[in-house]
């Protein structure tokens, strides 16, 4: 079973920290098929949060695959992340992105506008995409 | 809420208990020996004229003693101070204390009403306010019984030959315990609820307690019945208070301190008046010389022959129970309006 | 979801001062309500006419659907703590429990055991001896026991050290997770309620100025900051809600459903103490009030 942690100062949601602690944990093999998420009840004593909270991160995982509910039981793992095939195409993107960033400077943009324009851009894709 | 009624008054309940056993003890070695003292004073099978004799005898018998006079007087401010005691430890930190320490909020946050929780805690605390002063008040009357029949018989002369009309007998003994109990209960009670802190719940209890205490032998019980008149003629008057003074004694105050053939009755005022039937505080010419001798059968012969009498009004000693009832039940009625107040007082909800 | 805790124009006067005015509430169940405002802005008011301690002066208020402390039943389903927890000093740990289960119809007799066993707390020892942490507790067992579908809590950690606190807010929290309890709770510290509460009410200076969701809220609100510009020339869309100005600069806290587009505002998300702020700072007008900020 693995232990959820906070980080108060990292400006993320608190129920997005637990999606990634768990996808993290899944793509390390801590977590594997059929293994059981902590109990709500548990996450929230520990960590002092709203239950609301963690059961928001626990259908959202649900809804991206990774996990389901059993009523009265808890939640178990359904889903894999990061198997093999999606870990080869870093290598290739990996370059693409060495490439980029080289025109970027040779362009005279220093970090922090590299750094805007990735997350407006980034921000502005994945608003088109919900839309 | 009746088993949390019970374990926050304990302390109360347990020194009220401990005071009692040592009031108990004290009459109980005390008590038969004075029942002896009575048998053998020989009141008991006394004929009409020797009574008042014998009588009087066993009393200033006892008065010497001194220690049953002690007693007798401890006893009769114990139950005196009761009623007072209660209202400022009972009474006053029911709620004052409460809303002062804030445990208010806990208990009137559980599943049970204010109304019901007050009436728990004032029935039950208040019937046992009621039972411990009227306890007490049996207690002296079973131990001073012998004291009663003898005044009962016309003893007098001493101290302890107080008629049970008297202040401090009227107070002790009978059912008024009672209703002063369950008054100055709901009295402190009161207090505490409007006051809400405990200690000026004591002080405002305390002083309206004694004020309501000196009122009602002063100005309320001698009226709550119409009195008799009576006008009866000087010479009959069996004990009597004199004074004379002025120049040559013109001036005399007459007050008689019985009523000759109403025995145990409560005398409310007596002075001399004319034929008339207007008072005269001034002797007769004629009188002066006895009253200069201080001769006093004489004087009041004198007087006699001017046709001066005294007028007495008086209750008779038949009413004793109806005055007692009828006070008690003034004070039951007080207490049941104060506590009455206090439930309308909590339903609007205090903080 | 229906409405544990509905207020219309609910208002409370004493004597002279209006402790609380004009507020309208409808708080949905199923929540961690916080309660926030600088101390003196109406909290225990409002939390003692929720729990029928107070009588309004004008308006109406329901918990429950039902009035506050209408009867035993209705008593029954609300568990309150009061500020600083008070406890009966010269009665035992065993001896409030016992009087919970005198006093409850619906006490769990089991959870109260299981909570003092788990807490170590000692049963015979006299609640006026415990220290703060420990009082807290108690009354937290007290008011989760008799099984009650709203608990409100007024300032329940003010007075605890910070360990005290994390241990009461994590018990509050399993207990709330376990029973599916509703909760309302007040508090002048931020930090805690960030974690804890998943709605929020902002109260300053006797009125409601805020209340909703607590991300819709933090979501809706931007901390805006760039080169000096008057408020009223913003877009209609966006809510100024307290601004500060250098001779160059200016820094606003805004409320806006859409995104902001003007390059020219650095824009951050706002924590819950920076909302609090805000409207603290709107309420008490700073004496700029009038001309600075674009009402709606």
């Amino acid at each position: 079973m693995i232990e959820f942690h906070l980080d108060g100062r990292s400006g993320v949601a608190p129920y997005l920290q637990l999606i990634h602690q768990v996808r993290h944990a899944l793509r390390l093999g801590l977590l594997r098929e059929g293994d059981q998420l902590p109990k709500v009840k548990d996450v929230a004593a520990g960590l002092a949060i709203n239950p609301n909270t963690v059961l928001k991160a626990y259908r959202e995982l649900e809804y991206e695959g990774l996990a389901a509910a059993r009523p009265g039981i808890g939640t178990f793992v359904t889903g894999t992340l990061g198997d093999g095939a999606s870990l080869a195409a870093h290598g290739p993107l990996r370059r693409d992105l060495q490439r980029w960033l080289a025109k970027a400077r040779g362009a005279g943009l220093d970090e922090e506008s590299i750094e805007a324009l990735f997350v407006s851009t980034f921000r502005s894709a994945r608003e088109e995409d919900i839309a | 809420m009746t088993w949390l009624t019970w374990r926050q008054f304990r302390a109360q309940a347990f020194t009220a208990a401990a005071a009692l056993a040592v009031f108990a003890v004290l009459l109980a070695a005390t008590g038969p020996h004075l029942a002896s003292l009575y048998a053998t004073s020989g009141i008991s099978g006394c004929q009409a004229t020797s009574c008042e004799h014998l009588a009087s005898n066993f009393l200033q018998q006892l008065y010497a003693a001194g220690t049953y006079w002690v007693l007798y007087l401890l006893g009769v401010v114990i139950i005196l101070l009761a009623p007072a005691l209660i209202g400022l430890f009972w009474g006053a930190p029911l709620i004052a204390r409460e809303l002062e320490t804030g445990t208010s909020a806990l208990a009137w946050n559980q599943s049970i009403t204010r109304t019901r929780w007050l009436a728990v805690k004032l029935t039950l605390t208040g019937l046992g306010a009621m039972a411990l002063t009227e306890g007490l008040s049996l207690m002296q009357a079973w131990w001073a019984a012998p004291i009663g029949r003898a005044v009962g018989h016309g003893a007098g002369g001493t101290n302890l030959a107080m008629g049970r009309f008297s202040s401090l007998v009227f107070a002790t003994h009978g059912i008024t315990p009672l209703g002063y109990a369950a008054f100055a209960f709901t009295l402190g009670v009161t207090a505490g609820a409007l006051i809400r802190r405990t200690v000026p719940a004591m002080a405002v209890t305390l002083a309206i307690f004694a004020a309501a205490q000196i009122a009602m032998p002063l100005w309320i019980r001698p009226h709550l019945f119409p009195a008799h008149h009576t006008v009866i003629p000087v010479a009959s008057l069996e004990s009597i208070s004199l004074q004379q003074g002025g120049l040559n004694g013109r001036s005399f105050a007459l007050s008689a301190e019985n009523l000759p053939g109403q025995p145990g009755a409560w005398l409310l005022s007596s002075g001399a008046v004319n034929a008339a039937g207007h008072p005269v505080s001034t002797t007769p010419a004629a009188c002066t010389a006895q009253s200069v001798d201080n001769d006093t059968p004489a004087f009041l012969g004198c007087l006699d022959s001017h046709g001066i009498r005294e007028a007495v009004s008086y209750q008779p000693t038949s009413r004793y129970w109806a005055f007692q009832w009828t006070e008690a039940a003034i004070y039951l009625a007080l207490a049941l309006a104060l506590a009455g107040y206090c439930f309308r007082r909590l339903g609007r909800r205090l903080s | 979801m229906t409405a544990v805790i509905e207020t219309g124009s609910l208002g409370k006067r004493y004597r002279r001062l209006w402790a609380l005015s004009d507020c309208t509430l409808s708080v949905p169940a199923g929540h961690v309500v916080g309660l926030v405002g600088p101390n003196g802005a109406g909290k225990t008011t409002l939390l003692s006419l929720a729990t029928g301690n107070l009588l309004p002066t004008t308006g109406t208020i329901e918990v429950l659907g039902g009035r506050p402390a209408a009867g035993q039943a209705q008593l029954a389903r609300v568990g309150y703590l009061a500020q600083d927890a008070p406890v009966y000093a010269g009665l035992s740990v065993a001896e409030h429990l016992r009087l919970g289960a005198r006093l409850n119809p619906g006490w769990d007799a089991g959870l109260a055991r299981s909570r003092v066993e788990r807490l170590d707390l000692d049963a015979g020892q006299k609640a006026g001896t415990l220290s703060g942490g420990q009082r807290a507790q108690l009354a937290l067992t007290l008011a989760i026991a008799k099984r009650p579908e709203l608990l409100i809590l007024d300032e329940p950690v003010a007075s605890l050290d910070p360990l005290a606190r994390r241990e009461f807010l994590q018990d509050l929290m399993e207990a709330t997770a376990e029973q599916g309890l509703s909760v309302v709770l007040s508090s002048h510290l931020v930090g805690d309620l960030e974690r804890v509460c998943d709605y929020l009410i902002v109260l300053v200076g006797s009125r409601v100025r805020l209340a909703g969701p607590l991300e819709e809220l933090l979501a809706g609100h931007h901390l805006l900051s760039g080169p000096r510009r008057d408020p009223r020339s913003l877009p209609d869309s966006m809510q100024v809600i307290s601004a500060s100005h250098t001779d160059v600069q200016s820094t606003l806290l805004v409320r806006t459903s859409g995104p902001v587009l003007d390059p020219a505002w650095m824009v951050s998300e706002v924590a819950l103490e920076d909302l609090v702020l805000g409207y603290m700072s709107q309420a008490t007008g700073r004496g700029r009030r009038n001309h600075l900020e674009v009402q709606r």
